[in-house]
């Protein structure tokens, strides 16, 4: 019986050994050799598996081949994954980013103000006026700026209100506020890009950049310290603000139009990039039009006149279009020289200002 | 208090739509909605299988969290409802949501939206229940009548099941102990067939199933 066990244990460790050397050798070979692709001979999918995971959408793959009988937008699609994409994207990223923006601009803005302080016209006031906005001007910026508030303070109220205007009204009185901002914003919103394209085909041509821009840029437009800086009738600054409202005008008009218009069959998704790229634009739009704002108003001494009026004051033209004034007035040297003196003959009709002086 | 659900059996579902047409009916829903809608996938290929889509009554609604006004509230059963008298009709909750419930009657100028309309599982809405306005706005109140959706309990195969999230999932968990996730598993795929014996289904279970 030992001997039967030995013999076996004998072959045993003898086999043992040949299947180490086979699977060493084997192993060598495979070193050498590069392994076959693997295949799987028959394939064994859980089918459940298989069908939710196609249901759902996830994985790359042919596109699941879905039909209803129901006649509607997306219908065919059973599960659209990248709605709680939006609705994360909305909640925790857009809503907190726009929010800490646009409180945060007016207090920048604010805090800017207090330290820089209004930019005084040197001298103060001529008391002598140039015409800078004719009425064509003047009433497409002001149909822009009124079209442009309006379609702010409701949009923001659609994006805010829940959390700020519903918690003082209650829901019912929030509900009839929102309803109109959503009317209003959907029935005044396509009138911006006829507002926009005016506003570029006015513009456009005193809207391309100069060297003097650069310049101009370099050195901060002036606002800090007292450096001289020199601009045509546009400066920089205004060029920059004149070419992202025709940018984000567009883009926030295209994006508005796909939303406001859900009947050409466009579906969630093209929807929901819609509303991504309306939000980003009009929020930089709005924080934009802040800084618009302050310069145009309590920032710079005279500046609110040429919209106002359609005249500036000479002595503003020259410190801040001093380019600009050459050419209307005609004689650069006489700039130069004597910047209160001006030349009747040449220059275009000037009137002798009465309610500013 | 219940958890409401919905659970559609794709092996069951046989695309006959009367869940469709039977929502429609007892809710009377605007022209143009539908609340609940049968997809079908792989139809007239190997593996084809049909699932009946509604609002799912989510935990945690996606339509809820994107409304700029607010209007959705969940119920005691679970159940996800929205105010009309609240609704703007932004559209929003549309592209949330991930199972295209919540709809628009086109309404006004341009076929802007109207209120939105999504299947309540027939649990009426915000206004007294069994009255005639909530009819009006929002259909059948059927769980203030101790009853279920009526998609579900006319499904002829029992497919589409609604109710207390444990018993439906009782429910199908003893389906699969009887059958499998799937039939596909029993050898009656057809793409497959040839690659594998075919098997008798297993022992029945008494009860359902």
């Amino acid at each position: 019986m030992s001997k039967r066990v030995l013999s076996k244990l004998l072959t045993l460790s003898a086999l043992v050994i040949a299947l180490l050397a086979g699977i060493s050798a084997s192993f060598a070979a495979e070193s050498t050799v590069p392994p076959p692709p693997q295949t799987y001979p028959i394939d064994v999918p859980n089918p459940a598996t298989d069908l939710w995971r196609a249901v759902r959408q996830r994985g790359a793959g042919p596109p699941l081949n879905a039909s209803t009988q129901v006649h509607n937008v997306d219908a065919a699609q059973m599960i659209n994954a990248s709605g709680e994409e939006f609705r994360q994207y909305r909640r925790k990223d857009f809503m907190r980013v726009a929010g800490w923006v646009i409180v945060g601009v007016p207090i920048a803005i604010l805090l800017f103000y207090l330290v820089r302080g209004k930019v005084r016209i040197p001298g103060g006031r001529s008391g002598r006026r140039i015409r800078r906005f004719p009425d064509y001007d003047r009433t497409i910026h002001w149909f822009t700026a009124v079209l442009f508030i309006f379609l702010a303070a409701t949009g923001l109220t659609l994006l805010f209100g829940r959390f700020v205007v519903l918690p003082v009204f209650g829901p019912e009185a929030f509900s009839v506020i929102a309803s109109a901002c959503k009317e209003g914003h959907n029935l005044f919103g396509p009138l911006f890009p006829v507002a926009v394209l005016l506003l570029l085909v006015r513009w456009v041509a005193r809207n391309i950049p100069a060297g003097r821009d650069f310049v101009w840029l370099l050195k901060g437009g002036g606002i800090i310290g007292n450096a001289h800086v020199s601009a045509g009738f546009f400066n920089a600054g205004e060029k920059i603000w004149f070419w992202s409202v025709v940018v984000l005008g567009i883009v926030a008009s295209v994006s508005g139009l796909i939303l406001v218009f859900p009947v050409f069959g466009q579906g969630r998704d093209v929807m929901q990039l819609a509303l991504i790229v309306h939000g980003i634009a009009t929020v930089l739009f709005i924080v934009g039009s802040f800084g618009h704002i302050y310069i145009g108003t309590i920032g710079s001494e005279g500046s609110f006149d040429g919209m106002r009026t359609g005249y500036v004051d000479e002595a503003w033209a020259k410190v801040h279009h001093d380019v600009w004034y050459a050419e209307v007035t005609g004689d650069r040297e006489a700039v130069a020289a004597a910047p209160d003196a001006g030349h009747p003959t040449q220059r275009p009709p000037l009137q002798t200002s009465s309610e500013n002086a | 208090m219940a958890n409401m659900k919905f659970y559609c059996d794709a092996e069951r579902c046989i695309e006959c739509n009367a869940c469709v047409t039977a929502c429609k009916n007892e809710n009377e829903v605007p022209w143009g909605v539908n609340r609940r809608r049968v997809v079908t996938i792989k139809d007239g290929e190997p593996g084809e299988r049909s699932l009946s889509v509604a609002c799912m009554h989510c935990a945690d609604a996606p339509c809820a969290a994107v409304c700029p006004v607010d209007c959705f509230y969940t119920t005691e059963d679970g159940v996800v409802l929205h105010d009309k008298e609240i609704c703007i009709g932004c559209g929003y909750c549309f592209y949330a949501c991930p199972f295209g419930a919540p709809q628009f009657p086109k309404a006004g100028a341009f076929a802007s939206r109207g209120k939105m309309d999504k299947c309540t599982f027939c649990a009426g809405g915000p206004k007294d229940p069994g009255s005639a306005d909530e009819h009006r706005m929002y259909g059948s109140n059927r769980l203030a009548e101790g009853k279920l959706p009526l998609c579900a309990e006319m499904c002829s195969t029992k497919a589409l099941l609604a109710g207390d999230a444990n018993v439906i999932s009782d429910i199908y968990r003893k389906r699969v102990i009887n059958r499998g996730a799937s039939v596909l598993d029993w050898g009656v795929n057809y793409d497959k067939a040839s690659l594998r014996a075919p098997q008798a289904p297993k022992g029945k279970v008494s009860g359902e199933g």
